[in-house]
């Protein structure tokens, strides 16, 4: 009877620890999907109509990591904005409001699209491929760090000439 | 039924047609009391019996070049912005010149031109977004930082629409590099700030000041009672149903009421409303009074009544007297 009990609390523990790794990994694959899931930090004042960050991307290889990455520092100048430095101010994203990108999904499917438009706006700083620790093998792929300049001024005036965000001057 | 959807097209492209811009709140960048202060830029006046020492904003913008560098940057963005800001410097030497001219300007038949000592009073650089700004230098050896404070304040609520400090790198370089960093730095957060200010003031209208006044010869004063509907309603509650009709929402809040003198804050007025030919044009706040003020000169009011603006959004009623 103990030896019965014992198997059973045996499989239980087991059981139960196979689920939350299956969890944890489920979840893994969710957040990689996900778009919002990447980092980004202001590196410090950009020239004038410019920011200069520091964003991670993931891919299946270090140039889809790299492409992805750009695509990333763009998203977060549209809808997530920048987050603040010890000598730079945050910036605020281009479109505030959460529903933008359901209202205009399809302008959005095609500005992100492979070779989209959104390449037009983000400069890489550095030429070649990101190297130490800024160049992650991690399971599925690789997270490479990179250093771009978005021209956030010149993608601001695309987005309110397309009618995507709103003019400071519109209504006066 | 075609004619009728043709004639319906052509009116509402006439309505569309019609339709006005809101009026652009105007803006200066100024340099806040405590920057004048700091740096000397300040002058004694005298005013009934004591003396105050107020900014002398002229001194401070032709002896410090770090203010016109930030108000060159910071005028720069706004103009990319279809929002070029006022010159305080240009509108302080207008002023002058102003002053000289009207002090020579006769008519042919000698006549001279009049001015109120309010009317002079009044006559002062003003905007309708004050952009305060200071800053202020700190010293390490060779290396230098800025750390910064720009609030943007609606002139006539003195709320703060947009705040924003921080500090530039610290770094071994000219101060004109290290002040555009700055406006660089706040530039998007301080935009963001205005936007949201606009939004709001096209979803709720524009928010300005109502005052009354009572000149002492006027027959009659806000505690004075009137019939309405077989009622008696003292004119101050009847001046506050007007108000509450006409708003936005009825969004109003009376700060001060007694027998001689009222003050309506938080109004929010419609950014349009019709003119005497029935047209749609964009209206501020003495526009907006306008309608109270008639329906005071007619009967059972029959007062005196005058209103004067004191920029897009605060205006004095005064009754009594013009």
């Amino acid at each position: 009877m103990r030896k019965v009990l014992l198997i059973a609390l045996t499989l239980l523990v087991t059981a139960s620890a196979v689920t939350v790794s299956a969890q944890t990994n489920k979840d893994r694959r969710k957040s990689f999907k996900s778009w919002d899931n990447y980092e980004i930090s202001t590196e410090k004042v950009g020239v004038d109509g410019t920011k200069f960050v520091k964003v991670w991307g993931f891919g299946k290889n270090v140039d889809a990591a790299v492409m992805q990455a750009k695509k990333n520092a763009v998203h977060a100048c549209i809808f997530r904005g920048l987050p603040g430095g010890p000598t730079a101010m945050s910036t605020p994203p281009i479109c505030p409001n959460p529903e933008t990108l359901n209202a205009h999904e399809d302008y959005f499917q095609n500005f992100f699209a492979a070779g989209g438009p959104y390449l037009a706006y983000v400069n890489m700083t550095t030429d070649g491929v990101p190297s130490g620790t800024d160049r992650r093998q991690v399971k599925g792929g690789y997270k490479v760090g990179i250093y771009v300049q978005v021209m956030y001024d010149n993608l601001k005036s695309k987005l309110e000439a397309d009618g995507i965000a709103r003019k400071l001057s519109s209504g006066f | 039924m075609k004619k009728i959807f043709v004639l319906a097209a052509v009116l509402l492209a006439c309505s569309v047609a019609g339709w006005s811009q809101a009026k652009k709140p105007t803006i200066m960048v100024v340099p806040s009391d405590a920057f004048c202060e700091r740096n000397g830029f300040v002058q004694q006046i005298q005013t009934t019996g004591a003396t105050v020492s107020s900014p002398d904003y002229a001194r401070a913008m032709k002896e410090n070049s770090d203010i016109r560098t930030l108000v060159s940057a910071m005028g720069d963005f706004m103009a990319k912005n279809d929002f070029p800001i006022q010159s305080l410097e240009q509108e302080l030497k207008r002023l002058q010149t102003e002053d000289a001219e009207l002090a020579m300007m006769t008519g042919k038949s000698g006549g001279e031109i009049d001015e109120t000592p309010l009317e002079r009073l009044r006559r002062s650089a003003k905007a309708d977004i004050i952009l305060d700004l200071d800053y202020e230098i700190h010293r390490n050896g060779p290396r230098k930082q800025v750390s910064f404070n720009l609030q943007a304040i609606d002139a006539y609520s003195s709320k703060l629409i947009s705040g924003n400090t921080g500090v530039s790198s610290d770094a071994n370089v000219p101060m004109t590099t290290l002040l555009e960093e700055c406006v660089l730095s706040f530039k998007d957060n301080f935009l963001s700030g205005l936007q949201h200010y606009f939004d709001d003031l096209f979803a709720n209208g524009r928010e300005v000041s109502v005052t009354l006044l009572r000149y002492d010869n006027c027959p009659i004063d806000f505690e004075e009672e009137f019939e309405v509907n077989g009622e008696p309603y003292e004119l101050a509650e009847i001046i506050e149903a007007w108000m509450a009709d006409n708003t936005v929402e009825g969004r109003y809040t009376t700060a001060a009421k007694s027998a001689n003198r009222m003050r309506f804050n938080q109004v929010r007025i419609p950014l349009y409303a019709k003119n005497m030919n029935g047209r749609d044009v964009a209206i501020d706040a003495e526009a907006f009074v306008k309608p109270l003020v008639r329906m005071l000169k007619k009967k059972p009011y029959s007062l005196t009544v005058g209103s004067s603006p004191r920029g897009l959004g605060d205006v004095w009623i005064t009754i009594g007297d013009k």
